[in-house]
């Protein structure tokens, strides 16, 4: 499809008339992240009909381009065009409970987000099981496995970044709302994995793959779903509200302890880890490898600079911890999650699950799927143990003049305690404690810890606190190592 | 035979006839053991084949509930005094420990003569009575039996230490070292160092495995077998409605093993099951097998045939985990051992408890579990008893009203029948002081008068002393002052198991936990089928966490249905196409029926 800027409309692009709809749809949709950005214009970078003629409804894939007015005041980095996908439904009537899903109507007909529709969601899992070619998208079924044959999928409502469906509490497709080529590291990576007959993810039933630039992209994965899970940032916040609701007892004497849950997380990350490593292989980190990592986390450091001036104050302090990535001698680099927090590990019944291997957002895919250190996913346990601890704290002291320096060291307590209990947990599955290398961790959790002062300086201005006091305290030799 | 262990044993004797041939050979005292026929027969029940699915359970220590003949004692009269009380609390089964002649080194688990009530208790009149009064209101009476094992003191044992080659030389199981079977855990640990003590009459050790005092039978005597099918004829045919088998996973002993759930035990079990079937319909078996629930289900048999062991059996992980979910405010301690309790036979339920007459039991738990559980609630060491700590509920929850309430509401709504304990439905306290188990088994608390109404006699003369510290004691809590008070812990109790009889879903239904995103909420639906084709649905949410939380169900699969609430009758707002959201209170919990569409 010709790709061209809106509000030139092109002849022959099918979403046309669709386009000030949609420029009205998006910013509702909560997977369209530049929510506050200003959108200069809208173009129709591919479109597809997925359908066969006769079918109903009319089944349409679709991907668009966004261009901001303000890209290049972006600290982030966000480039001027981000690409979204689409599946649309198309029918003159659609039935009532697609009603909230319309973007607008094309001639007679009314278009709507077709994840809405359990007609489709229930045509995608046949064909992911069929094995289809629909125009241009593949459905590809993972060998060996079988996805359930359910009725129709059901939205899952409140999910961030891209738009799934649940198949009967047994199997969830997610869509990915970013258009990106090459094949997506979260469906690589739990393709890598399943082989691995890994039991620390969600097991692969499929995918849907299609084309970008004439390159490969992955469409949608379908897994299967945990529904009976809860999310380990929540399990350790009601943890964390347990010790600072007590007067004065320490977190390993509270009823709501962690430790266990953090010293099983350790140990399910290693597992991802080790099964990573034996699935997509290791290498060692030659010096130009270690500074290249480290020249990327210099970059990222500046940038932080520029826009923070409490990185800024601090930044050649900064700069000598980061260098560690050099100076801590030859490591080893592998496949690792890259984005790992509490928010992405659930608790089962069975045990402990990691979710979306998709990588940090803000980085390229090419930088998404280089082989990293474990440490970096190590440390972005330990930052987050951290935030866990202050969040409450954080929301506390919006309100209050002066933070209770009291609640502040219990809470340090609870991030001690819980961060040790999970380099415990990975030192017992991988044999290496992550803590026997103090200038890598140190160096990878400062490096995060920066992102986050940047990120939260322009998204959440209230949490900005957090990751500025682990700034703070890894600068201090006392935040060396981990107790 | 066990061959090799009893050294010195001839032809075992394999019936009765042969007993009594051989007894008169050597001139030993053979017991004639009473018949049934000898007494009068309680009136019966209708057979309802389904009755301990929906049924509540109450246990009784029948000395700990009412003296009736001023001795300090509680006795079987004073317990048929009390059905009043326990018809109107809504108990639909009342599980009597051993009422057995014994010599009470274990609370009557040391039983002296199978077919004699304990003197104390009264009689064996004395217990058909109380059959007969129990049926008349509808409530029906099972007891322990305990199989594994006897007192030191029964005539069995007398007559097998003394008489190697007499009729009851090979009741027992006889070695002449200590060697064999040590791959069999030690139960006791607090007491016991071996399972094999030496016997200086018969000069050879013998094998027990819970105290020394307590010799195990030897099963793999054909006329030990006998033996125990007919104790349990004696006590069917006067009536009773079943038996819980205690200690049953250690019957037999077989070398290389640990002697727990061997093959040999769970045939031995088939054959009683077939006896209950044939002769007495309607009646069950109880298994008190304290292991996981994937070796406890192999105690309801043969799924195909839906079940020709134990109709029922104790779920022992479950209790531990409830107080560790509330304790860490999270689900997931329930969730986690529901989800590996594999699915029972059709004919199968579960007996689920939060506490009963035996310490707490940590036995099923992991070692940071166990000490997990010691943290928080056993922090004086006198709380701890063998694996386990020996306390009340209402101290173990700090007698917070809210986790008493949230405690039962679980009770009364998981996947099996549940088996309340005498005094927890007023609060009672318990007593550390007192030695072993004794703590939990103090007279119940009947009134504020002397001896709490337990007894007239004189208080000296209490067989356990009544509870009288100022938060538990008698004064403060009592039957007669909460009956008085409609806001009590009692009437509460009342209604809740009333609510619970109301929808057959809590007793038959399925289970299947909603999940939920917020971790501290446990939420879960029960739903069941009758033959006519009505459907009862039971949404029960409940909230580990002692601070108010929210949480998104999804319950799209009632979408336009009406949750209406079940103790007031209040309707919720309809389900939409939305995630339900609800509020709970701190340790607090709903209970919803889901009615269909068209009876709204």
């Amino acid at each position: 499809m010709p790709a061209t800027s809106s509000p030139d409309r092109t002849p022959g692009d099918p979403l046309a008339d669709l386009h000030d709809a949609l420029l009205a749809w998006l910013p509702q949709q909560r997977w369209f992240p530049a929510k506050g950005r200003q959108v200069a214009g809208l173009r129709t970078v591919s479109h597809a009909v997925v359908s066969t003629p006769g079918e109903t409804p009319t089944v349409e894939h679709a991907v668009i381009g966004v261009s901001f007015a303000d890209a290049a005041q972006d600290p982030v980095g966000g480039s001027a065009e981000e690409r979204y996908q689409l599946v649309l439904g198309v029918q003159a009537s659609p039935p009532a409970d697609v009603e909230y899903a319309v973007i607008g109507r094309r001639g007679e007909d009314v278009v709507y987000d077709g994840l809405a529709d359990g007609r489709i969601s229930r045509q995608f899992l046949a064909l992911i099981t069929e094995n289809a070619v629909r125009g241009p998208l593949r459905f590809v079924a993972e060998p060996d496995t079988e996805a359930p044959i359910v009725g129709p999928g059901r939205p899952l409502i409140g999910e961030q970044s891209n738009s799934s469906v649940i198949y009967g509490e047994r199997a969830i497709m997610k869509l990915f709302r970013r258009a990106t080529a090459g094949l997506n590291p979260d469906l690589e990576l739990h393709r890598a994995l399943g082989r691995q007959g890994s039991g620390e993810v969600a097991p692969l039933l499929g995918a849907i793959e299609g084309e970008i630039d004439g390159e490969p992209m992955t469409v949608a994965m379908l897994q299967t779903y945990a529904s009976n899970s809860a999310d380990g940032w929540s399990m350790a916040q009601a943890s964390v509200r347990d010790l600072l609701a007590e007067a004065d007892l320490r977190p390993d004497e509270v009823g709501g302890d962690f430790a266990g849950e953090a010293h099983r997380i350790g140990k399910t990350v290693a597992a991802v880890h080790l099964e990573l490593a034996a699935a997509l292989g290791t290498h060692p980190l030659d010096a130009r490898g270690a500074e290249e990592i480290e020249a990327w986390m210099l970059e990222r450091l500046e940038r932080a600079a520029a826009a923070v001036p409490g990185v800024a104050e601090q930044r050649d302090a900064i700069a000598d911890v980061l260098r560690g990535v050099t100076t801590a001698g030859p490591s080893t680099v592998q496949r690792i999650h890259g984005d790992l927090h509490l928010g992405q590990e659930l608790r089962t019944p069975t045990g402990w699950l990691v979710i979306d291997f998709e990588g940090e957002p803000s980085k390229s895919l090419a930088d998404r799927v280089r082989p990293d250190s474990p440490m970096r996913d190590v440390a972005a346990m330990l930052r987050s143990f951290d935030y866990a601890a202050f969040h409450q704290l954080s929301e506390w002291e919006q309100s209050a003049d002066d933070p209770d320096p009291q609640l502040e060291r219990r809470a340090q307590e609870w991030a001690d305690r819980n961060r040790s209990a999970f380099c415990d947990g990975y030192a017992e599955a991988t044999g290496t404690d992550p803590r026997e290398s103090p200038e890598l961790l140190r160096a990878y959790e400062l490096d995060k810890a920066v992102y986050e002062v940047l990120y939260e300086t322009r998204n959440r201005p209230g949490w900005v606190s957090i990751p500025l006091r682990s700034m703070r305290r890894l600068l201090t030799p006392a935040g060396r190592g981990e107790r | 035979m066990n061959e090799g262990v009893s050294a010195s044993v001839t032809a075992a004797p394999s019936d009765e006839d042969h007993v009594r041939d051989v007894t008169e050979d050597h001139g030993a005292s053979a017991v004639e053991e009473p018949s049934a026929d000898d007494f009068r027969h309680a009136r019966t029940l209708p057979v309802d084949d389904e009755w301990y699915k929906r049924a509540v359970f109450y246990e009784v220590l029948v000395r700990a509930f009412a003296d009736s003949n001023r001795d300090g004692f509680g006795d079987l009269s004073g317990l048929t005094d009390k059905l009043d009380y326990l018809a109107w609390l809504g108990v639909d089964c009342i599980w009597l420990p051993p009422f057995y002649d014994s010599p009470l080194r274990d609370g009557g688990y040391d039983i002296r003569d199978y077919r004699k009530v304990l003197p104390e208790f009264g009689t064996v009149a004395d217990f058909v009575e109380l059959l007969d009064q129990a049926h008349a209101r509808g409530i029906r009476v099972i007891t322990d039996l305990v199989m594994n094992h006897t007192s030191d003191q029964h005539h069995w044992f007398q007559e097998s230490r003394r008489d190697p080659d007499g009729p009851y030389g090979d009741f027992y199981v006889w070695s002449d070292d200590d060697t064999r079977y040590s791959d069999a855990r030690i139960i006791f640990v607090d007491t016991e160092s071996s399972n094999w003590t030496y016997d200086s009459v018969r000069g050879q050790f013998y094998w027990h495995r819970f105290f020394s005092h307590q010799p195990d039978l030897n099963f793999d005597n054909p006329a030990v077998c006998e033996a125990m099918i007919d104790a349990l004829r004696f006590w069917l045919d006067l009536g009773i409605d079943g038996f819980r088998l205690d200690a049953v996973p250690y019957l037999y002993e077989r070398d290389g093993t640990n002697g727990e759930n061997l093959p040999e035990t769970h045939a031995f079990l088939k054959r009683c099951r077939k006896v209950v079937d044939d002769e007495y319909p309607g009646r069950v078996l109880l298994a008190e097998a304290n292991q996981w629930p994937a070796d406890v289900v192999e105690y309801f048999g043969d799924p195909e045939v839906g079940g020709d062991e134990c109709h029922m059996a104790f779920h022992f992980p479950l209790m531990p985990r409830i107080f560790m979910a509330v304790r860490r405010e999270s689900r997931f301690p329930i969730s986690e051992i529901l989800a590996q309790t594999p699915a029972i036979p059709e004919n199968a339920q579960w007996g689920i408890f939060l506490r009963n007459h035996d310490e707490l039991t940590l036995e099923m738990v992991t070692d940071d579990e166990r000490d997990y559980m010691y943290a928080e609630y056993a922090k004086d060491p006198r709380m701890k008893a063998n694996i386990g700590i020996r306390r009340r509920l209402a101290p173990l929850l700090e007698n917070d009203r809210n986790q008493l309430e949230l405690f039962t509401a679980l009770l009364l709504s998981l996947p099996g029948s549940p088996v309340l304990y005498y005094g927890d439905e007023i609060g009672m306290g318990d007593n550390i002081w007192l030695g072993d188990r004794d703590g939990v088994r103090s007279p119940m608390q009947w009134t504020p008068d002397r001896n709490a109404g337990f007894s007239t006699c004189d208080p000296g003369r209490l067989n356990l002393p009544i509870i009288m510290d100022p938060v538990y004691g008698y004064q403060a809590v009592n039957v007669e002052a909460q009956s008085n008070s409609t806001a009590s812990l009692l009437h509460w109790n009342r209604r809740m198991i009333d609510i619970r009889k109301q929808h057959p879903a809590f007793g038959l239904g399925s289970f299947h936990e909603l999940g939920g995103s917020n971790p501290s909420v446990l939420a879960y639906v029960r739903e069941h089928v009758d033959v006519d084709g009505h459907r009862d649905v039971v949404l029960c949410v409940n909230n580990m966490s002692r601070f108010p939380q929210p949480v998104e169900l999804d319950l799209i699969a009632w979408k336009d249905r009406v949750p209406t609430e079940l103790t007031g009758g209040v309707p919720f707002p309809a389900i939409g196409e939305l995630p339900y959201l609800l509020t709970l209170p701190g340790h607090g919990f709903y209970w919803f029926a889901i009615h269909e569409a068209e009876e709204r």
